[in-house]
């Protein structure tokens, strides 16, 4: 039997929700009736909007979808001033400020606190300059991600930016992809880094050459059914197909109409494409492909370029994001500027779309490592750049832990976390940046802080995966986190192994401490990496590399944040809420 | 080590509960999730699950253990747990 959601869905769905939202924009959040919300809430989702959490009724998060993570300046400077105008609730966060917009690691742009009834006025602002929020959440095409410096990369076999414009161009809006079982994520790589992370995509296309008629053909491995979330983490897998860059949009279109007519409906937790994968196997994947969707051969797969990736590879020698500043084909750099968990304030992104328009820049780029990159800065402007006030904020050059440090959204906004998160981890960042050496050779070090197992901040893939957790310390129940060693991506994907759990908050950055210690003394050689450390230790070895202890870390968040209506309101209770409010964000009157 | 078998967010009904495992011979204690489930769409029975944390266990493989209840067996259950939960209000001062 199909599922609720398929119900709803089949009743309101895809492009159409618009005008019902539309609608609700100019009636208020009243005119929302309230024994329909899960169903609206569910269908806001494919135009870019969920709701907050319980004692933030009335508020969405909105998420804007930069395929790539690619925009313009110009673009960049609205998501800007739409945070700064629209993004603000009634109590300011304590390390962000009252306005501010997160780069998430899949490449999107999400603002919270917006009010529906702004959402007309917000669409018009950012329309005007090429942006949607269109499928950036709900069961469809999803934001496609890829190297935000494809084309420009002097380390890439195949520029895939005009691929990804087809691809974004087709499937968005398009009736015939607009409802699928649940949510399509795809990953076009054109670099030898590995920086599409295709890996953990239901659809991967990977760099690949292949000798077709006598000619070597640069074009793509199609990889199928990777995903972190459910406790079920899955890499891709590889469907032995080839696919030429002019292929790409037919290969993308068999792939997603197959998802679309053999994915689960009747059953949302076993409706992703890893799970029909796993049923099917890589073989009948690809003859159901070849046989009902393509009308042409598919060549088998090519000869990829995996022993080249370096992106979140955990490698020693070379690190693993784009920060930094970098060769372009023709001569100019892109810099690669650290955001320390993807937060950055309303007035520093419309300084940094400034800055780039100053310089020349046509391209802000946001990473899967939840950073920032502004391109084409000619060499004999790049010293005057690098000397930019903002840039000792966003740095080019960070401490490797401010640089390797990942956070979902945590219980500040989301529904599911358990646990407090990206303050928590900018608090983390700077204690671990002031009182712990790191090993001589370390330059990057990976910690990624998700809120509870959906895995958004892709714990299973560092060097320290921290996931949200409780534990009792002096008889009360704290926040913690379970801890994992020695995931990665690269030529030999990885998921961390789980030694550590309910670690208390407040003695991780201590166990952290101490492990760094371990490695240091125990590793083969200088050159050894953390990750190639953690693989050749075995269960018991890597429990007792390290202990958890208190240090002068102190944490604010320790108590239980997901009950509270915000974890940093002067007064946190849940009746203390001003939620719902009206457009203008006073307090609506309950029915009690 | 091995991952948790459950999943655990906002919607488990426990993430912190003391567990004990016995068997012929050892018995160890360690943390639990508990959790309450049924199917969201026309659910037919009523799903216990419980896992306790395996760091902490070294005589029984990570697992979870699961029984399900038909909706008369839990509101007995319920029952129970509400009697027990009088008994224990009542030895409070």
């Amino acid at each position: 039997m199909p599922s609720k959601v398929e119900r709803w869905k089949d009743e309101i769905y895809g492009s159409e929700i618009r005008d019902h939202l539309l609608r609700f924009a100019e009636e208020g959040w009243d005119a929302i009736p309230e024994d329909e919300h899960d169903a609206w809430f569910e269908r806001f989702k494919w135009w870019g909007l969920y709701h907050q959490r319980k004692g933030q009724e009335s508020y969405f998060m909105m998420r804007i979808g930069t395929p790539m993570g690619r925009m313009t300046p110009e673009q960049l400077r609205t998501v800007g001033e739409v945070a700064r105008d629209y993004a603000t609730g009634p109590v300011e966060n304590p390390e962000f400020g009252d306005a501010y917009a997160d780069f998430t690691t899949r490449q999107s742009i999400q603002l919270h606190w917006i009010k529906v009834e702004d959402i007309a006025d917000i669409w018009d602002e950012l329309e005007s300059v090429g942006l949607s929020t269109i499928q950036a959440c709900g069961d469809s095409w999803r934001n496609i991600v890829g190297s935000p410096v494809a084309g420009r990369d002097a380390d890439e076999l195949i520029d895939v930016w005009p691929i990804v414009q087809e691809l974004h161009e087709t499937f968005k809006g398009n009736d015939l992809y607009s409802n699928l079982p649940r949510k399509w994520k795809v990953a076009m790589t054109g670099d030898r880094r590995g920086s599409g992370q295709g890996d953990i995509n239901d659809l991967a296309f990977e760099p690949a050459v292949k000798e077709l008629e006598g000619e070597e053909v640069a074009g793509f491995n199609v990889n199928v059914g990777g995903g972190l979330s459910r406790k079920e983490p899955r890499f891709a897998r590889d469907i032995d197909v080839f696919c030429r860059p002019e292929n790409a949009a037919d290969v993308a279109a068999g792939m997603s109409a197959l998802f679309r007519d053999y994915g689960d409906r009747d059953d949302r937790f076993n409706a992703r494409i890893k799970f029909l994968i796993d049923e099917w196997g890589p073989e009948k994947m690809r003859s159901v492909l070849q046989e009902e969707y393509m009308d042409y051969e598919l060549p088998t797969a090519g000869q990829g370029l995996r022993d080249e990736y370096d992106y979140n590879a955990g490698r020693s020698d070379a690190h693993g994001d784009y920060i930094g500043v970098h060769d372009q084909h023709d001569g100019q750099n892109f810099v690669g500027l650290s955001v320390l968990v993807g937060r950055m304030g309303a007035a520093d992104v419309i300084e940094l779309a400034d800055l780039a328009e100053d310089y020349g820049s046509e391209m802000i780029g946001l990473t899967q490592r939840q950073n920032v990159i502004v391109g084409d800065i000619a060499d004999e402007d790049l010293d005057d750049f690098l000397d930019e006030d903002l840039l000792a904020e966003h740095s080019p050059e960070p401490h490797p832990f401010m640089r390797g440090s990942i956070a979902c959204t945590g219980t500040e906004y989301c529904s599911l976390s358990i646990v407090e998160t990206k303050n928590r981890m900018v608090r983390y960042g700077r204690w671990l940046r002031d009182n712990v050496d790191l090993p001589e050779g370390v330059n990057d070090f990976h910690i990624h802080l998700s809120g509870c197992t959906a895995s958004c901040a892709q714990p299973q893939i560092a060097d320290i995966s921290l996931r949200g957790m409780k534990t009792r310390k002096d008889g009360d129940a704290v926040e913690a986190f379970d801890v994992g060693l020695g995931g990665g991506l690269g030529e030999n994907p990885t998921f961390a192994d789980w030694v550590e759990m309910r670690v208390p908050a407040d003695e991780v950055p201590g166990y952290i401490a101490n492990l760094l210690d371990a490695f240091e003394a125990e590793r083969e050689s200088p050159e050894q990496s953390f990750r190639d450390f953690v693989a050749e230790r075995d269960e018991d070895e890597l429990a007792n590399l390290a202990e958890s202890e208190e240090t002068s870390y102190e944490d604010p968040y320790l108590g239980n944040t997901k009950l509270t209506w915000y974890p940093y309101a002067e007064d946190t209770a849940m009746d203390a809420s001003p939620a719902p409010t009206n457009g203008q964000g006073e307090p609506l009157p309950s029915d009690d | 080590m091995a991952d948790r078998v459950l999943k655990v967010n906002a919607f488990t009904t426990f993430d912190l509960l003391d567990g004990h495992v016995e068997g012929h011979g050892f018995e160890e204690e360690a943390f639990a999730t508990l959790n309450v489930r049924t199917a969201r769409e026309a659910p037919e029975e009523i799903t216990l699950e419980l896992e306790l944390d395996n760091t902490e266990l070294e005589n029984v493989t990570p697992h979870a253990d699961r029984v399900t209840l038909s909706a008369d067996e839990a509101r007995t259950f319920a029952t129970e747990l509400q009697k027990a939960a009088d008994r224990v209000d009542e030895t409070q001062p």
